[in-house]
């Protein structure tokens, strides 16, 4: 299990309520990957909101939902569904394993470049 | 259809620095009144007019509000990059934050594709501005970086670097306080200051660590013009022992009202030709301050860093305005900005000033005592209020608005102390009164850089 994914950063590395944002190529996806600390839990959804071009790591994370910080669109930090309008696209979710006090990534197939 | 294009229009004003196509407002839309002979500092007297009249007003907005330097907040109320508060100048809405450089900036506050108020929070913190209308968004520095549905200006030559967030032309600070002007001609906030900055360092500069605020603005909605209380700030030490007579006997140790030589006090007021007042006792111990306050102070060493008449002048009891609608009083901490909503209406927006190195027993003894004495229901500033909205209620009358008004005690008394930098008259005097009307007129009857500049520039 703890060969599994990428390590992307480092417990402490994401403030709470923050987001950081992981190149597409530092995990082979299509598209950036944000990744959440959502009260000490993390998530991690693809970068790029759904509505206008938004990187989502600068977004607002509050109760398990990540608000864009351009439109205020929201999407679940867990599943990456629309919880809110103008947005009507999900972004796609990707797995996070934690492994002492390494973030782990694992892209999700369907977003891989 | 066509529009037929009148004579009038070819000469009319144009906006400059920003997408105009073929806008140009025509002539008749501009407000261009002669008020010399509505205030006249020879003779010491004013025309009520220049408190009712709407065509005046927006002549005001267009030349007073648009070519001066104006009061905008505290630096402390930005801390990091993207907090930001939002205020007035004149009547145009702004946002003030910090950019991710550091600097303040200063920008209106109303989106470029329908006009709406980009921010409506009084203060927070914001990655970016984005408009809650339709959507466009601005980042720190102004620049326009989202509009939904951009594709639909495919056929319009649409570039979004011509659709930033207008800022002002110049910001500056001056003792913790920030002033921004919308005037790309004026000069120095330093020179719009010039010899006031010694009397407001009196205040000021008491701290050498600097000035710090209490959290929170008051702010609340007055009938009168803002004249009323722009001037008396700068002018009117005269309405103190009648107006204020009942909070005087009030606050007085015996309980009595205060001794006939504090009653009395000697004094001096300041006045120069930007427009700006400020009036002060001379008396040590006309000092209406809170004691725990009196005694955090080191007077000696105060004398001995900003000198003798500083320290038994314009750190007294005094009243100060910068031209044209910010005022203070160094006593009590309060400083405030007047802004004109009509013809009839200012909203007064009031902060309580502390000391940086203030320890906190001390800091809340002074935000009280501000709060009883000039917060919004404080013993002074109700009858303050008071006297500016009764003037104002009555001065539409065709009689009432005809008789001329009087400023001339101290008519010509004006002149060089040799203790005090610049001129000064006795404490009892409209002679800053007379210099804020005299710079009111001289910018009313100047048309503005606005009006002058070429389009093309």
């Amino acid at each position: 299990m703890s060969e599994e994914g990428i390590v992307v950063a480092q417990v402490g590395d994401i403030d709470e309520g923050e987001g950081i944002q992981i190149e597409a190529a530092v995990l082979g996806t299509v598209d950036n990957v944000a990744v959440f600390n959502d009260d000490g839990e993390y998530f991690a959804l693809d970068d790029t909101c759904t509505h206008e071009v938004a990187s989502l790591s600068e977004g607002w994370v509050e109760d398990g939902c990540v608000e864009c910080p351009l439109h205020a669109a929201k999407f679940c930090l867990g599943d990456g569904s629309v919880q809110s309008m103008p947005a009507t696209v999900d972004v796609y979710p990707h797995r996070v394993v934690l492994d002492g006090d390494d973030i782990r990534v694992i892209p999700n197939p369907e977003r891989l470049a | 259809m066509s529009i037929t294009q009148l004579p009038s229009t070819e000469v009319g004003e144009r906006h400059p620095g920003f997408e105009c196509g073929n806008i140009c407002r025509p002539e008749e839309l501009s407000r261009n009144v002669d008020v010399s002979g509505l205030v006249d500092r020879q003779t010491g007297l004013v025309d009520r007019v220049i408190f009712t009249d709407r065509t005046l007003y927006e002549q005001e907005l267009a030349r007073v509000f648009a070519t001066s330097w104006l009061f905008l907040g505290h630096v402390e109320q930005l801390q990091k990059a993207g907090d930001f508060f939002t205020t007035y100048m004149g009547e145009d809405p702004v946002i003030v934050t910090k950019d991710k450089s550091g600097s303040i900036r200063a920008y209106l506050n109303s989106c470029r594709h329908r006009g709406a108020r980009v921010l409506r929070a009084d203060y927070g913190k914001a990655r970016n501005f984005t408009c809650t209308y339709h959507g466009w968004s601005w980042d720190l520095a102004g620049k326009l970086i989202s509009v939904p549905n951009e594709e639909g200006y495919a056929n319009a030559n649409f570039d979004r670097d011509d659709w930033g967030l207008v800022e002002v032309a110049q910001l500056d600070v001056a003792f913790g306080l920030i002033f921004a002007t919308w005037n790309p001609d004026a000069p120095p906030l330093d020179e719009q200051l010039g010899d006031m900055k010694y009397y407001m360092e009196a205040f000021l500069g008491r701290d050498p660590e600097g000035t710090t605020i209490v959290g929170g603005i008051t702010k609340w909605v007055l009938k009168g013009n803002w004249k009323l209380a722009a001037e008396q700030f700068g002018t009117d030490w005269y309405h103190v022992n009648m107006s204020h007579a009942s909070a005087l006997m009030v606050l007085s140790p015996t309980g009595k009202g205060p001794k006939e030589s504090i009653a009395n006090t000697p004094g001096r007021q300041y006045s120069d030709e930007r427009g700006n007042g400020t009036g002060f006792p001379t008396h040590p111990k006309s000092r209406f301050d809170a004691q725990p306050v009196h005694e955090y102070y080191d007077y000696d060493e105060l004398r001995e860093r900003l000198g003798t008449a500083r320290v038994e002048g314009p750190m007294t009891t005094g009243h100060a305005t910068v031209f044209p609608n910010f005022s203070y009083l160094p006593v009590n901490g309060s400083i405030r900005v007047w802004h004109p909503k009509g013809v009839d209406e200012m909203e007064i927006w009031s902060w309580t000033v502390l000391d940086k190195s203030m320890p906190e027993d001390v800091r809340e003894a002074q935000r009280l005592y501000n709060l009883r004495t000039f917060g919004p229901s404080g013993i002074f500033e109700q009858d303050d209020g008071e006297n500016w909205s009764e003037v104002q209620s009555i001065s539409h009358g065709w009689r009432t608005n005809t008789v001329p008004l009087n400023y001339q005690m101290g008519l010509g008394s004006e002149r060089h102390d040799g203790v005090y930098p610049g001129e000064t008259s006795e404490l009892y005097s409209d002679a800053a009164g007379r210099r804020f009307y005299g710079r009111w007129a001289e910018l009313m009857n100047t048309p503005a850089w606005h009006e002058t500049r070429n389009v093309h520039e």
